[in-house]
């Protein structure tokens, strides 16, 4: 297993889920639109800090089959750029105390990966730390055009140029 | 005269209106599509397909990507997060655990392949939407048999 996930490193401290989930949501007068992700990768390192994600963009569930076609072909191009993926770190993972229960506030920092596009990203979240598990959470907004995503004029008004991605990811110690 | 041109207007309108309707039931509205009843484009084992994908993830994209897969093989395991129901055939064990095909059933399916024994041999099948790095993933799935 390989590049992305590889840069968290082997070691008895860490966390993994190939079920994470990821929604993302765009409003605006005319219409709310919003796509949903359970197959998400994800991994933790409790020891330093390195958090990744990965996400196939095909397996984005939308309500109206019409949007999930434009979704794919026309504004991500997932034949082309199959996957977003996120590498970054955990700034504060010293706060977190992995063996009892509570809620964190951490920030993330790393680099955030769409359509080929890379774009240094720091974002607020929770670590909540529940019977040996880490549940990590995080809502925070994207340009569409910082990751080249154009919207027609046509439908200029039915998609905002802000999306909201909420994440939610249920990371289990991973078994030797 | 007055009389063509109210007939013809009430034709164009007529038109129109049913264009509107066959635009927003047919086009926007449109169902998704049932990948129970899609045909396969491949059939084949589900190891080779993880194979192909593990060996050269890049060609196997191009060709297995947004495509229905009828794929064979042993159950692994059985996982339930949430409401989703995934079937699991595994074929290695990387760094952050099994690695293999991992299946996301149809609510309608899910039953089938819980009360399946691990070991068991199955032919599901659905959309592939890629690789991502540990497993191939298949969504909208069904049991083939």
């Amino acid at each position: 297993m390989f590049a992305l996930l590889a840069t968290v490193s082997v070691s008895a401290q860490k966390y993994i889920t190939k079920n994470g989930y990821i929604r993302f949501f765009s409003s605006t007068p005319v219409e709310d639109i919003e796509a949903h992700n359970r197959q998400v990768n994800s991994a933790l390192d409790q020891k330093n800090g390195d958090f990744v994600f990965k996400v196939l963009m095909k397996s984005f569930q939308f309500e109206k089959a019409l949007m999930q076609e434009h979704f794919n072909e026309n504004y991500v191009e997932s034949d082309k750029f199959p996957n977003a993926t996120f590498s970054g770190k955990v700034k504060n993972i010293g706060e977190i105390d992995f063996t009892r229960n509570g809620v964190y506030q951490t920030t993330v920092e790393g680099d955030l990966t769409i359509k080929g596009i890379t774009k240094k990203v720091t974002e607020k979240g929770t670590f909540e730390v529940k019977d040996g598990k880490v549940i990590g959470k995080s809502t925070f907004n994207i340009l569409l055009a910082d990751y080249g995503i154009k919207i027609p004029n046509t439908v200029a008004s039915n998609i905002s140029k802000t999306i909201q991605i909420d994440v939610e990811v249920n990371l289990e110690k991973l078994a030797k | 005269m007055k009389r063509k041109i109210l007939t013809a207007g009430a034709v164009l309108a007529g038109l129109g209106l049913i264009a509107g309707i066959f635009v927003y039931f047919f086009l926007f509205n449109k169902p998704h599509t049932d990948y129970s009843k899609a045909e396969a484009d491949f059939e084949m084992k589900a190891v080779a397909v993880f194979e192909e994908f593990r060996t050269n993830p890049e060609l196997a994209s191009g060709k297995y990507n947004g495509k229905v897969l009828s794929l064979t093989g042993e159950l692994t395991a059985v996982e339930q997060p949430d409401s989703l129901t995934i079937a699991v055939f595994s074929y290695e064990e990387g760094m952050f655990g099994s690695e293999g095909v991992r299946f996301t059933m149809l609510p309608e399916y899910a039953g089938s392949v819980i009360a399946v024994a691990p070991g068991s041999t199955l032919t599901l099948k659905g959309l592939c939407t890629g690789y991502n790095e540990t497993d191939v993933i298949m969504e909208h799935c069904s049991v083939v048999k």
